[in-house]
């Protein structure tokens, strides 16, 4: 248990403060709370039921009264008591108000935090670490595992606060009142917290089971309503009620069964608690009547003890929640605990952004390795995702590279946006060499476009202008047009300003590649990269993006992954990828005529006519 | 996910008893909870006011009496008290509980059979996640809302009262003070139960916020860091995460606010009954017991009123809940067997079973007295609509007979899968009609025809479970036998016998374990397995490699024999298999005729056809096997 508080103190980091102040309230309102029972006590025993002062009577009741003015004038103005109370209440209250605003502050500011780290960190860490990484699972732990630990930060430290405030400061108060009723009145507040500890301990795995069963009902139900059409195809209703009546009979039985288990929790820490307040009373009572004790005092203990017991009863379940913030923290720190992209390390000092001239678009590979398994031996064993490769492209050329599915084609464009670092050999822009680049700065030189291009739930707009944050309208839309989507745009009802995504329009895919296209675009990049980028768009549009870009003053370095033809032919020279390797290059006219890949996709095109002679000659198969 | 879906839970000020009345009705059936549930909260309220009267008791004994009070009365009355009440607590835990659980089972089963009998246009409005949370958190709400609420309103009125009655009946004036502060309190309560609740709400909707900002940057991580977005990322994140910290701090201080003020409010009603009670007291009017009672009664009824009106609360909180489940409960489906329909399959029906798809005593007739044999189906003058959105069907006309396969051919968004959702009664017809040997198919039992049916969506959707499970989702009585034959036939026997576990393996949520082709092919084995007489299949395109299109052209043979069958076709294969070949263009047949003779034509079918031919070999070449 140390560890766990442990952790929990160094999450506090930079908010301790905010809880030390918390905590200084939490004591304040409780202290001045503890008077307005005893002014009770002091004005029942003294005023009303006119007991003089006498060495028996406590010290501290003896004060209060002085502060009141003595018995004979409480007496007389007996208005001052209630007036003392209401005020001392309201002074508590203030305190109260303020721990929980400090409180509330420190725990979610703490979660505030957390959530701030995590999704930072999500970003920057590696492009491996997400290939593996299960989305449903990290938004569980961003989202759930921090709301359990900011739970615990906010209501159970405080509620942790609060029993150990009262516990050393109750203490001491009671025996200061009457030390053998002190005694009395803590007689079964121990046993109940040691019974609710214990409880909880033995009935936890039963919570888990109840969420377990809702989790197989809310499973049952998505499966047959994302099945539905195939429910009603085989019109098996029937036998969907009865699958779907066995989790939910069981989630309503595990339910009641963690219920009974809680009926016999509450109402047996209930008997106890409330046998306590019984047992006060009448040992009160008791020694009421040998002289020992007094009727105000009686009101008093009572009063302390209604303050007391609950929270106290409250201390065995939270000690058992304990474990499952620190499972929760746990899982938070796994993904805290994961390296982000490492920086270039040949650099001895860090390379300023800013102090770097643009690329020009050079870029020169040499015998170029990378295997996808991290920490396989690199180089030449022939079954990496790219085995050698090299090749050159200059500035304001336009590269095709082709190939069949596996060939290598986009690990290439992942390794030149270092997404992934290559294992072997080298890549350069401008005879600088890739790996001592700063990420970000290269990043920021290379417009890409991806065959299924992921856009955000923003407005067409922003997601256009997500290139560059500054881009005027005009901007945005000019690269709209060069995209093609400009008309498709403003034929939506709300134009640049409809909303995409969850809570907006589906685009098809398309389009999707288009807004894709002009995002890149308005990037201005020295470098541009289309993966397969048009692959949804047809050909006639195609080529009008195509013409546009060759328009396009200063024209980017641009590489091309395609399958088209139409789009092969208009690129000053082709690769062609397979197994890693380049088997072929040259400009259309050269490939046209040899051997390979490339011909024979050439030749489909002029086989259509052929094969539809053919066709139209043989009946077709029954 | 339309923006209305999201903003579910408006705030009504105001109470519909109807509708709770409505959803107190299924509780009032459970009266074996619900009436020793009423008891024990009346019992319970009885003891709680008891407490402070016993004390009085006592202390007016020993004040009184001296040592000749009676302390083992004292210890017994007190004791008995004391079970009395954790005896009811134990009970109410268990009536409210069960009331609550089975309350909650029931309605989920309801809502869950209406689902099962909705229309498929009730779907199309409705996103599965959206259903889900109906079934699930919707109804747990209310069913403890209703139970729960119910204890606590009728523990928490008569609390009060016997507090009250307790306090008028030891001394009417001093009474009459104290009860004073109840109006403030239930003003104050209510108010800052509602502001919890709203701001509480605030915290959810931004929570959900969140979680669809963590859901979007990872999934699209490689774009954030092509566009090198990290940091506008985190900037527009925090603006999000800082929303969330104002409201959590927001509600953090309504708690922390209402707290004090009522108990202030308590200590003022105690400070008048010292005040008050003390000089009473003090010239012997009221005993000290009744002093300290006064003070201490004057402490309880914050807890009442704020269980009343934080109940009361939550029920103006879950009432859009209530109005959604209830509605769906009162949904009529609006495809469902006609009233005639249904006295003719009454006659038929043996009192255990459930659909039957045979006539009981002549295996040639359907259960609704027509003949079982589908040797037509008609669309005539057939136009359709959806309920929103323009006409997408008009004034079609086909008819097919038992053998033909018809292939629908044409862009996205003509009318195809229109076609085959009226086919198969998914959807019926907004203008003309659709004959079954002649007959509307209105005339006709929906579970009949629905049994007759195989169906191969483009999107496969497989169960959880096994592979064997799965095919024998077609016909739940079939052998084992006869499920591996109908695998057979399709092709699918030979990688189903390569798993690990053949028939028995588990194909994950939706099938996930298995290639989309795999699935592809398990489910032309289910659709199989059924033996429809009309089949349906929305051919995939893309996701499929050469070699299980393969596998699967050469199973479709079996299939199409003898059956009535509509395809939604890209692959030539399939095209030129079939027996007619509609080109349906915004709603209408555009071509029509074998696969030769609309070549011939040079129209539509011939542009598609070459571009799909096209398409197709460069496939085939890029996967290195043309």
């Amino acid at each position: 248990m140390f560890s766990q508080f442990h952790a929990l103190w160094n999450l506090m980091r930079g908010h301790r403060l905010r809880y030390g102040l918390a905590l200084s309230c939490l004591v304040a309102a409780t202290l001045l709370n503890y008077f307005v029972p005893l002014i009770g006590s002091v004005t029942i025993d003294h005023a009303v039921a006119g007991r003089a002062v006498t060495a028996d009577t406590p010290a501290l009741a003896a004060r209060v009264l002085h502060w009141l003015g003595g018995a004979d004038h409480l007496r007389a103005h007996l208005w001052l008591a209630p007036l003392a109370m209401v005020l001392l209440s309201a002074a508590s209250g203030l305190f109260s108000y303020l721990k929980g605003w400090q409180a509330s502050l420190a725990s979610d500011g703490i979660a505030r935090q957390l959530k701030d780290q995590l999704y930072d960190h999500l970003n920057h860490l590696p492009a491996r670490y997400h290939d593996r990484a299960d989305t449903g699972d990290l938004v569980q732990r961003c989202t759930s595992d921090v709301e359990t630990t900011r739970q615990f930060l906010a209501a159970q430290v405080m509620e942790i606060g609060n029993a150990l405030v009262l516990g050393g400061t109750a203490l001491p108060l009671l025996l200061s009142l009457n030390a053998p009723m002190t005694l009395v009145s803590f007689a079964l507040i121990i046993p109940v917290i040691v019974y609710s500890y214990v409880y909880f301990r033995q009935v936890k795995h039963y919570f888990k089971e109840v969420d377990e069963a809702e989790g197989a009902l809310t499973a049952v139900i998505q499966e047959n309503l994302t099945g539905i059409r195939v429910v009603r195809a085989f019109a098996r209703q029937d036998h969907e009620r009865a699958k779907f009546a066995v989790p939910n009979a069981r989630y309503r039985d595990r339910s009641l069964h963690l219920l009974r288990l809680m009926s016999w929790y509450w109402s047996v820490s209930d008997f106890v608690a409330v046998s306590q307040i019984g047992l006060t009373l009448v040992v009160g009572a008791h020694w009421i009547v040998t002289g020992k004790f007094t009727v105000g005092l009686l009101f008093a203990f009572l009063a302390y003890l209604s303050i007391m017991l609950w929270p106290l009863r409250q201390m065995g379940r939270i000690l058992t929640d304990l474990g499952k913030t620190s499972v929760a923290l746990g899982r938070i720190h796994e993904i805290l605990g994961v390296a982000r992209e490492p920086e270039p390390a040949a650099v001895p000092a860090p390379v300023r952004p800013e102090a770097l001239a643009p690329i020009t678009g050079r870029l020169v590979v040499r015998d170029l390795h990378f295997h996808h398994a991290a920490g396989a031996t690199p180089s030449t064993d022939g079954r990496g995702a790219l085995n050698g490769v090299s090749f050159e492209v200059r500035p304001g050329e336009t590269l095709a590279i082709l190939g069949p599915s596996g060939a290598g084609k986009s690990t290439l464009m992942h390794l030149l946006l270092r997404l992934y670092d290559y294992t072997d050999g080298s890549i350069q822009f401008d005879g600088r060499e890739l790996s001592t680049l700063p990420r970000k700065w290269l990043r920021g030189q290379v417009g890409v476009v991806m065959q299924e291009p992921f856009l955000f739930s923003k407005t067409l707009r922003d997601n256009v202008r997500l290139g560059r944050g500054d881009a005027p309208d005009h901007e945005i839309e000019a690269a709209a047009r060069t995209a093609s989507i400009h008309e498709t745009i403003l034929s939506f009802e709300e134009g640049y300003n409809t909303l995409i995504g969850e809570r907006g329009i589906t685009l098809s895919g398309g389009q999707r590649q288009r807004v894709a296209i002009a995002r890149a675009l308005l990037k201005h990049p020295p470098l541009l990269i289309l993966d397969d980028a048009m692959s949804a768009i047809d050909a006639e549009t195609e080529s009008l993006i195509l013409d546009a870009l060759r328009a396009r003053r200063g024209r980017a370095t641009t590489l091309v992954i395609a399958h088209r033809l139409s789009t092969l032919a208009q690129a000053d020279r082709v690769i062609v990828l397979d197994h890693g390797r380049i088997i072929q290059t040259g400009t259309h006219a050269e490939l046209a005529v040899q051997d390979g890949l490339y011909r024979r996709l050439w030749q489909i095109q002029t086989s259509v006519e052929s094969q539809f002679q053919a066709e139209l000659a043989v009946p077709p198969a029954p | 996910m339309p923006a209305h879906f999201q903003t579910e839970d408006e705030f009504h000020s105001r109470l519909d008893t109807g509708l709770w009345w409505k959803i107190f009705g299924r509780a009032l059936r459970m009266k074996r909870y619900l009436v020793p549930l009423f008891i024990t909260a009346v019992i319970i309220a009885v003891c709680d006011a008891a407490f402070a009267q016993i004390t009085r008791w006592v202390i007016d004994g020993v004040v009184r009496d001296g040592a000749s009070a009676p302390f083992r009365t004292y210890v017994v009355v007190y004791g008995v008290a004391t079970t009395v009440l954790c005896v009811g607590i134990w009970v109410f835990i268990e009536m409210a509980g069960n009331l609550s659980n089975r309350l909650a089972h029931d309605i989920r089963r309801d809502c869950f059979d209406q689902l099962q009998a909705l229309e498929f246009a009730f779907f199309d409005t409705r996103p599965v996640g959206w259903l889900i949370t109906r079934l699930t958190s919707d109804c747990d709400r209310l069913a403890r809302i209703i139970a729960w609420g119910f204890l606590d309103i009728v523990w928490g009125i008569c609390y009060v009262l016997m507090i009250a009655a307790s306090l008028l009946w030891m001394n009417w004036r001093l009474g009459l003070i104290v009860i004073g502060i109840v109006p403030p309190l239930a003003v104050i309560s209510k108010l800052f139960q509602k502001k919890m609740l709203l701001s509480a709400r605030e915290i959810r909707k931004y929570n959900s916020q969140i979680t669809a900002a963590y859901n979007e940057s990872i999934q699209g991580v490689r774009t954030t860091k092509t566009l090198v977005r990290e940091r506008d990322n985190l900037g527009e994140f925090q603006q999000l995460s800082a929303r969330m910290l104002d409201a959590s701090v927001l509600n953090a201080r309504q708690n922390a606010l209402y707290f004090p003020i009522v108990a202030t409010l308590g200590s003022l009603a105690a400070g008048l009954a010292l005040w008050r009670g003390g000089y009473l007291a003090a010239s012997d009017a009221i005993s000290l017991g009744t002093l300290v009672a006064f003070i201490n009664f004057a402490g309880q009824f914050f807890n009442p009123i704020n269980q009343l009106a934080q109940r009361l609360t939550e029920m103006q909180g879950a009432q859009a809940a209530g109005e959604r489940v209830m509605g769906l409960l009162a949904t009529e489906p609006r495809i469902r067997d006609s009233e005639a329909v249904r006295d003719r399959l009454a006659q038929f029906r043996s009192p255990d079973s459930g659909i039957r798809h045979r006539h009981p005593d002549q295996p040639a007739l359907a259960p609704d007295g027509h003949p079982a044999k589908i040797e037509t189906i008609e669309f005539r003058n057939v136009s359709f609509k959806y309920d929103t959105g323009p006409t997408v069907l008009h004034d079609f006309n086909l008819t097919v007979r038992a053998g033909e396969t018809i292939a629908l051919v044409g862009p996205s968004g003509g009318g195809k899968s229109t076609i085959v959702s009226l086919v198969c009664r998914f959807y019926e017809p907004t203008g003309g009609q659709i004959l079954i040997n002649g007959v509307d198919y209105r005339e006709r039992s929906l579970a009949w025809l629905q049994s007759q049916l195989g169906i191969v969506l483009q999107t496969p959707h497989l169960f959880k479970g096994t592979v064997r499970e799965n095919i024998r989702y077609g016909r739940l009585d079939a052998t084992n036998a006869e499920v591996e034959a109908a695998a057979r036939l399709v092709n699918a026997h030979e990688f189903i016998l390569q798993m690990e576990q053949g028939y028995d393996s588990p194909v994950g949520e939706g099938g996930n374990r298995l290639s989309t082709g795999q699935r592809q092919l398990v489910s032309f084995a289910r659709a199989l397995l059924a033996r429809p007489q009309l089949f349906v299949m929305d051919e995939a395109t893309s996701s499929i490699d050469t070699e299980t299109e393969q596998l699967i052209q050469r199973g479709l043979e079996t299939i199409f024999a003898g059956r009535i069958s509509f395809v939604i076709a890209h692959r030539l294969s399939t095209i030129r298999r079939a027996d007619r070949i509609l080109v349906i263009t915004k709603g209408r047949i555009e071509e029509a005729g074998t696969h030769a003779e609309l070549l011939q034509n040079r129209g539509h079918y011939y542009e598609l056809y070459t571009s799909q031919f096209r398409r197709e070999r460069e496939e085939a070449v890029l996967e290195g096997t043309g």
